[in-house]
C-alpha cells in the first residue's frame, strides 16, 4: 500500500491534535506530543479507488522550538495548514509558517483548514480573505473537530492532491 | 436606606445639640462620607456575620482552587489538601463504608479483572514453558536451579535458552520515516509498523536537534532493560532492529552489511521514493535474515540426539565392559587350565567353551586334587565347568606315594615318598609293618622297587637298645673269688631279665641271640691264675642263669683274664671294676622263621 507522510502545521491551539484525534487510529499517548514535540498517527484512506496510508505527524505548535519543527517536516509529501477561524492571528501565523516551509523545502501539496467552524458567531475570517487565498491557489476546507464536519473531506482532498502530484 | 440613616443621624443630632461647630462638622462629614460609611458599615456587618462570610467564600472556593491549580503550583495545593482528604476518607468509611464501596465498585471490577487476566496470561506462559521443558533433562536441571535461586522457572528458562532474540526489523526511508519493509519474528508482539517507524524517526531527529550533535550523528541504540533497539543509518535508508536480550557486536556488523546491500541494490528506488513501498518488497529476505534467534544451548531439535548419544554411550560402555569381562574370563580359564595340566593325577586333553560353560575333557586319578576345589581356588566359578574327566591310574610320584600310603597304612612316624617307581619309606616302623610293606609294595601300581635304606626297624632298634643295656651291665666279684659280691643279686636279676627279653624279642625278628659271658680279673696276681679265675667267674654266672631257667644254648662263658680291662688299673675303683663279668651279645639273622641255629664255640663277631 502506498504511504504518504503528512504533517499537521499551524500555531498553538488551532485544533491540530483534535482534528487528528477525530480522524485516526491512534497508537501513542498525548505525552509523546509534549515530550518530543511530535505524535505520529496513521490513517488509511481510499482515494481514486485506491487505498493508501497516511502517516500523520502531528507537530506541537510551539514557536520556541521552530528549528525542531523544521526537521520533523523533512521528506513530507503533503501537509494540512490548520487555522483557528475564531482567531485571525492564527491565519497570519499559519501563512508565515507556510512561507518558511516553502523556503526550506520544495513545494508540496497543502490544504488550508479553517477549523472550529462550529463557532460561527466567533468567526473572524472574512469571506474576502478566503476568496483571495483561493485565488492564490489554496484549497480551503472548513472543518470542525468538535462536530466532525469536513474533517475526513479535508484529509481526502489532501490525499488526492498528493496522488495527483 | 441612606436617607433613613441620614434622617436618623439628623434626629440624633437634634436631640444632642452640643455646639454649633461640632454640629456643622458632623453634618458635613455625614454629607460627604455617608454612602461610604454605609458601605463600610455593611461590609463590617458582613464580616462579622459568619454565615454571610461563609456564603461569600463558598461562592468562590471552587474557582480559587481551580485557579491555584492552573497557576501550576499543584504540589502545594495537593500537599495542603492531602491530610484533609485522608481524614475525609477515613471519616466517610467510619460513618458509612458503603458510600466509598459504591464509589470504588466500578473501579474495582475492571482492576480485578485486569489483574486476573495478567496473572492467567503469566501462568499460561509459564505453563507453556514448563510443558516444553518438563520432560527434558535440561528442564529438570533448570527446575532445580529455579528452586535453588528462588527465581521463577520461566525466567530461568529464558536466561538459559535465549542469548538474544530479534523480534522485529524495520527498513525505513530515512527522510520521511516511512516504512519500506518490516518483518516480525513469529510469536513476537508487534504494533503498527508505520507508527513505530515514524516515531522512531522523530526521536532520532529530536535527539539530533536537541543535543546539537550535527546531522552526521545517528541514533545507534536505545536500551530499555532487556529490550534494545539498534539503529543503523545509511544515506537514504535506516534499519532498526528490536532485540530482546543482548546481541553481540557481530550483529551490528550484520545489520550494517545488510544496510549496505540494500543501499546498493535499491539506491535509485531510495532516491526517488514517493511513498510506494512496492520496489522494496524484494528486500524482505535480506532483512528477514536479521531476524536471528540465538540460543545459548543447542536448539531443541538437537537435544534429542544428545539423549540418544548418552544412551548410546552407556550402551557402548556396557558392551565393552561385557566384552572385556568375557575376554578376561577366557584368559583366566586358559591360565587355570594350563595350571591344571601341571597338577599330578590330572590330564587335560582338550577344552571347549560353549556359551558360559567350559567343557573340559581329560583324565583324573581318583587320588588327585578335586578339580572343583582347584577351580574355586583360582577364583573362577566351579559351576561354569563341565568336567568330563575319565578315571585312570596315574604314575606320578605324588600319586604313587598317596596310593602307597592309602594301601599300606604306614604307622605314625613313617612317610612314604615315591620317585620314578621307587617307593621310599622314611622313618621307623615295627617289623610287622615292614614285613607287610615288603609283601604288598610290589603290587602297588607304580611301585617297581622299595628302598628301605631310610627305614628303621623299630623292633630291631628296641632289640639293639636291650643289647646295649645288657652289654653295659657289670657283675662285680670280690678279689680272687668267683662268687658274686654281696649286693650284686639285683644286677644279676636285671641282667637275667634283659636276657629273657632279648630272647623273646629276637625270636619274631628271626634273630639268633648268642650271649658271651666274659669274665675279667684285675692285674693282681699272675696271669696263669687270673685266666682260670676269670673263666670260673663266667661259669658261675652261667650256672646262676641256668638255675633260673634261661636257655643254655645261647650262653657262652669265656674268660679273658686281664686282657680286656674295663678300666685302667691305676685306681682301686678301676681294679674293682675289672673283677667282673660282662656280657657280649651277638644277633644273627636266621634264614627262616622259627629256626634257631645251634651255636657252639665262638660265635662269629656281629
Amino acid at each position: 500500500m502506498l504511504q504518504k507522510k503528512v504533517c499537521m502545521l499551524g500555531s498553538f491551539s488551532v485544533g491540530k491534535s483534535s482534528l487528528v484525534r477525530r480522524f485516526v487510529a491512534s497508537m501513542f499517548d498525548e505525552q509523546y506530543h509534549t515530550t518530543i514535540g511530535v505524535k505520529v498517527d496513521k490513517k488509511v484512506v481510499n482515494a481514486n479507488g485506491e487505498d493508501f496510508t497516511l502517516v500523520l505527524w502531528d507537530i506541537y505548535g510551539e514557536d520556541a522550538f521552530q528549528k525542531m519543527r523544521m526537521s520533523y517536516l523533512r521528506g513530507m509529501h503533503g501537509y494540512l495548514l490548520v487555522v483557528d477561524g475564531t482567531r485571525r492571528q492564527t491565519l497570519e501565523d499559519g501563512l508565515a509558517l507556510h512561507d518558511r516551509v516553502v523556503a526550506e523545502f520544495e513545494k508540496v501539496p497543502a490544504v488550508l483548514v479553517l477549523n472550529k467552524f462550529d463557532l460561527t458567531d466567533q468567526w473572524e475570517i472574512e469571506q474576502a480573505q478566503e476568496t483571495q487565498l483561493t485565488a492564490a491557489g489554496w484549497t480551503i476546507e472548513h472543518t470542525s473537530a468538535k462536530t466532525g464536519a469536513a474533517v475526513e473531506k479535508a484529509f481526502l482532498h489532501l490525499a488526492q492532491l498528493m496522488l495527483a502530484k | 436606606m441612606a436617607e433613613q440613616a441620614q434622617r436618623r443621624a439628623f434626629e440624633a443630632q437634634a436631640q444632642e445639640k452640643p455646639t454649633d461647630n461640632n454640629h456643622a462638622y458632623e453634618e458635613l462629614r455625614h454629607l460627604i462620607v455617608a454612602p461610604e460609611q454605609e458601605g463600610i458599615a455593611s461590609i463590617q456587618e458582613r464580616l462579622d456575620n459568619q454565615e454571610k462570610r461563609t456564603e461569600d467564600v463558598s461562592a468562590v472556593v471552587a474557582e480559587a482552587i481551580q485557579m491555584r491549580r492552573e497557576k501550576g503550583d499543584d504540589l502545594a495545593l495537593a500537599a495542603a489538601l492531602a491530610p484533609t482528604i485522608q481524614e475525609t476518607l477515613r471519616e466517610s468509611v467510619r460513618r458509612d463504608p458503603h458510600v466509598l464501596a459504591d464509589a470504588l465498585f466500578p473501579v474495582m471490577g475492571p482492576a480485578i479483572r485486569k489483574s486476573i487476566a495478567e496473572t492467567l496470561r503469566g501462568m499460561l506462559e509459564s505453563f507453556n514453558e514448563a510443558l516444553e521443558h518438563s520432560l527434558s533433562w535440561r528442564g529438570i536441571q533448570w527446575r532445580i536451579e529455579a528452586f535453588r535461586t528462588g527465581k521463577p522457572f520461566a525466567e530461568i528458562v529464558m536466561m538459559h535458552s535465549l542469548l538474544y532474540r530479534v523480534e522485529q526489523v524495520f527498513l525505513i526511508h530515512r527522510e520521511t520515516g516511512l516504512v519500506l519493509n518490516h518483518v516480525v519474528a513469529p510469536s513476537a508482539p508487534a504494533q503498527d509498523a508505520d507508527m513505530v517507524a515514524g516515531l522512531l524517526s522523530a526521536i532520532q531527529q529530536f535527539a539530533r536537534d536537541s543535543f546539537q550533535s550535527g546531522t552526521t550523528e545517528n541514533l545507534g541504540n536505545m536500551t530499555f532493560d532487556e529490550l534494545q533497539i539498534r539503529v543503523v543509518s545509511g544515506p537514504n535508508a535506516v534499519i532498526a532492529a528490536a532485540i530482546r536480550g543482548h546481541a553481540p557486536e557481530a550483529y551490528n556488523l550484520a545489520m550494517n552489511e545488510t544496510l549496505e546491500e540494500i543501499q546498493r541494490h535499491y539506491s535509485s528506488a531510495l532516491a526517488h521514493f514517493t511513498g510506494d513501498p512496492g520496489p522494496f518488497r524484494t528486500a524482505e529476505p535480506q532483512i528477514a535474515r536479521l531476524l536471528a534467534t540465538q540460543y545459548r544451548e543447542k536448539p531443541p531439535e538437537m537435544r534429542r540426539p544428545r539423549a540418544a548419544m548418552i544412551v548410546g554411550a552407556i550402551a557402548a560402555v556396557l558392551v565393552i565392559g561385557w566384552a572385556g569381562y568375557s575376554t578376561y574370563l577366557l584368559i583366566e580359564w586358559s591360565r587355570f587350565l594350563s595350571e591344571m595340566r601341571k597338577q599330578p593325577g590330572i590330564v587335560v586333553v582338550s577344552y571347549t567353551k560353549d556359551g558360559r560353560t567350559f567343557h573340559i575333557q581329560g583324565f583324573r586319578d581318583p587320588l588327585s586334587e578335586d578339580p572343583k576345589k582347584l577351580i574355586s581356588q583360582a577364583g573362577l566359578d566351579p559351576e561354569q565347568a563341565d568336567l568330563q574327566l575319565a578315571p585312570y591310574y596315574s604314575l606320578d610320584d605324588a600319586i604313587v606315594a598317596r596310593r602307597a600310603t592309602a594301601l599300606l597304612h604306614p604307622p605314625a612316624g613313617v612317610t612314604l615318598t615315591a620317585k620314578d617307581g621307587e617307593l621310599i619309606p622314611q622313618g621307623s616302623a615295627p617289623e610287622k609293618w615292614i614285613a607287610q610293606l615288603e609283601e604288598k609294595a610290589p603290587w602297588i601300581a607304580g611301585v617297581s622297587r622299595v628302598d628301605e635304606s631310610h627305614l628303621q626297624n623299630s623292633n630291631l632298634q628296641q632289640l639293639n637298645a636291650l643289647k646295649n643295656t645288657l652289654e653295659s651291665a657289670v657283675l662285680l666279684f670280690p678279689l680272687g673269688r668267683a662268687e658274686l659280691e654281696a649286693g650284686q643279686e639285683t644286677n644279676l636279676a636285671q641282667a637275667e631279665k634283659n636276657i629273657r627279653e632279648l630272647v623273646a624279642q629276637a625270636a619274631p625278628l628271626h634273630q639268633a641271640v648268642t650271649i658271651e659271658l666274659v669274665g675279667h680279673t684285675d692285674i693282681t696276681g699272675v696271669e696263669a691264675a687270673n685266666l682260670p679265675l676269670s673263666r670260673q667267674r663266667a661259669d658261675q654266672i652261667r650256672a646262676a642263669l641256668l638255675r633260673n631257667g634261661v636257655q643254655s644254648a645261647s650262653l657262652l662263658p669265656r674268660g679273658v683274664g686281664t686282657s680286656q680291662p674295663l678300666r685302667d688299673e691305676a685306681t682301686e675303683d678301676g681294679r674293682r671294676l675289672n673283677r667282673s663279668v660282662t656280657f657280649k651279645l651277638t644277633l644273627t639273622p636266621l634264614p627262616a622263621a622259627g629256626a634257631v641255629a645251634a651255636n657252639s664255640g665262638a660265635a662269629p663277631a656281629n
